[in-house]
């Protein structure tokens, strides 16, 4: 089948989706496996390593088999692709269920945690010494988004009194909305939107806490410093990039190029270049920057080991029964907002925590504000 | 500083923040003016209320060893290299002293291994040494 550069676009994302779940397991902590808390005594246990191949072979195969079915999606169907996406998700999130639940056998059965001591670190300088929020790198951002108002303004008056607003893949125009200033200007809002949700959310992340290794509390600090200043970065970058390739539709919203199949291939490049750029960071660094140098050692860390209040062996607290399946954080204790995951690579929300659920509720106001705006008719 | 405690151990949390930042202090990790993470910022780090955090700051702030205002947050207040202690203080922690001394001769610790381990807890802060030698 011959298949041009419009619709490869919409078999790429199948082909990442696949091989990211298949790989996240090697980009988590030892200690934190398949949402389970491992002791670091036990992170080279049998059943770690045999759940860890299984996962490793069930999601590989899926990943294969779902990208060849995509390879037979009629061109332009993006919903079919979404549909293969979620597809691929939903039976990825089956092996982690596997994996996990016989991982969390063993953990009962021998009692892992049974004589250690559980605890929770912090090395004061996370506050004495922050992390500063990288503002330098928003302007890209902003940039994208002044030039885009700037063409919009100048182009406005030409503009028909019936806007093009919704393209398919090939370019042709399926939908139309009557001229205004908030159907013209639809695509800068989802921009300046796009642009504060990542924006804020970094905010949030820099000001929370970062993911402590107990027994290697200083280092494991520092490693995830490294990771939040490359991968706010990294997030700042993708903003800038979502925002240019909504420039470029809007471009052609506006005709200052005619829509084509190929127009709308190259809208998309940017957000995809964005996505790699993201990924690459979270193989590089691993969740947390659970795999830069310096990784944690079992041993507990010398000074700790010197003071005699604190002696023999400190390890995180077991703290499943905060997490929901391994993917959801409901602590009602805890003050934190924003916590790194357990499973994949980022951050999740403290659903036991109020502000957590007003920050879920303005963001889906938000999306559906903009959503009756774009599809104004 | 490296701030560790144990959530579900049997000592409170706060008297467990007050110790670990009164340990830092003898060993000269926290010397005087060092600042302190204002307690809501602590209460995330460590994923408990901040009210326990201000508890243990309070504790702290009534012995003298560290100072709250407005602006620039919980500092420490005094460390080793400071005043020497009050005659209050000395006889208020003599009291204590007794007690864990008691509890070590009860147990069936010598005198020589109780005054060994003493002398290895002041051998790790240096400043306490130093005024030893003047």
């Amino acid at each position: 089948m011959i298949r041009d550069g419009a619709a490869l676009v919409l078999l790429l994302p199948v082909a990442l989706v696949g091989l990211f779940t298949c790989i996240v397991p090697a980009l988590t902590a030892p200690t934190l496996q398949f949402g389970v808390r491992i002791p670091p005594q036990r992170v080279q246990a049998p059943v770690i390593r045999q759940q860890r191949r299984a996962y490793f072979w069930r999601t590989g195969l899926l990943a294969v088999v779902i990208t060849a079915a995509a390879a037979f999606v009629p061109v332009g169907s993006a919903l079919l692709t979404g549909a293969l996406i979620l597809l691929l998700l939903a039976a990825g999130l089956g092996c982690y269920f596997l994996a996990r639940e016989r991982i969390i056998a063993v953990k009962e059965a021998e009692d892992w945690y049974g004589g250690l001591r559980q605890t929770i670190a912090t090395d004061t300088a996370w506050r004495t010494d922050p992390e500063r929020f990288p503002i330098v790198w928003l302007l890209p951002a902003l940039a994208v988004i002044a030039a885009t108002v700037v063409v919009g303004v100048v182009r406005y008056p030409q503009l028909p009194d019936q806007l093009p607003v919704h393209f398919t893949v090939d370019g042709t125009v399926d939908r139309y909305a009557a001229k205004s200033v908030l159907t013209a200007f639809a695509l800068v809002l989802t921009q300046v939107f796009v642009t504060a949700l990542i924006a804020g959310l970094l905010l949030a992340t820099y000001r929370s806490r970062p993911e402590v290794d107990a027994a290697d509390a200083v280092a494991s600090t520092q490693r995830y410093r490294r990771f939040l200043s490359a991968m706010g970065r990294g997030l700042l970058v993708l903003a800038a990039l979502v925002d240019l390739t909504l420039l470029l539709v809007a471009f052609q919203m506006w005709r200052v190029f005619p829509p084509s199949s190929a127009a709308t291939a190259q809208a998309t490049v940017p957000v995809v270049v964005g996505i790699i750029v993201i990924a690459a960071i979270g193989v590089r660094m691993g969740q947390a920057g659970s795999r830069l140098r310096g990784r944690a050692e079992p041993a507990p860390a010398r000074e700790l080991a010197e003071r005699p209040s604190a002696p023999g062996t400190t390890v995180n607290r077991d703290d499943d029964r905060f997490w929901v399946g391994g993917l959801f954080y409901v602590n009602r204790q805890d003050p934190a907002v924003v916590v790194s995951r357990r499973f994949g690579v980022g951050w999740t929300l403290n659903f036991g925590n109020p502000w957590a659920w007003v920050a879920v509720a303005v963001i889906a106001a938000a999306v559906v504000a903009l959503t009756v705006v774009v599809g104004h008719r | 500083m490296l701030l560790v405690v144990e959530p579900d151990g049997s000592v409170p949390i706060y008297q467990q923040i007050r110790d670990r930042i009164v340990e830092a202090i003898a060993a000269g990790e926290q010397p005087a003016g060092s600042p302190l993470p204002a307690t809501r910022q602590l209460g995330v780090d460590l994923g408990i209320n901040f009210h326990t955090v201000n508890k243990a700051y309070d504790m702290l702030r009534r012995e003298g060893l560290v100072r709250l205002n407005r602006k620039s947050g919980a500092v420490i207040a005094r460390d080793a290299s400071g005043a020497p202690a009050s005659a209050e203080f000395a006889v208020e922690w003599g009291a204590r002293l007794h007690t864990l001394l008691a509890e070590a001769a009860a147990q069936g610790m010598s005198a020589d291994r109780i005054v060994d381990a003493t002398r290895a807890i002041i051998g790790t802060f240096p400043l306490a040494r130093r005024e030893e030698g003047t």
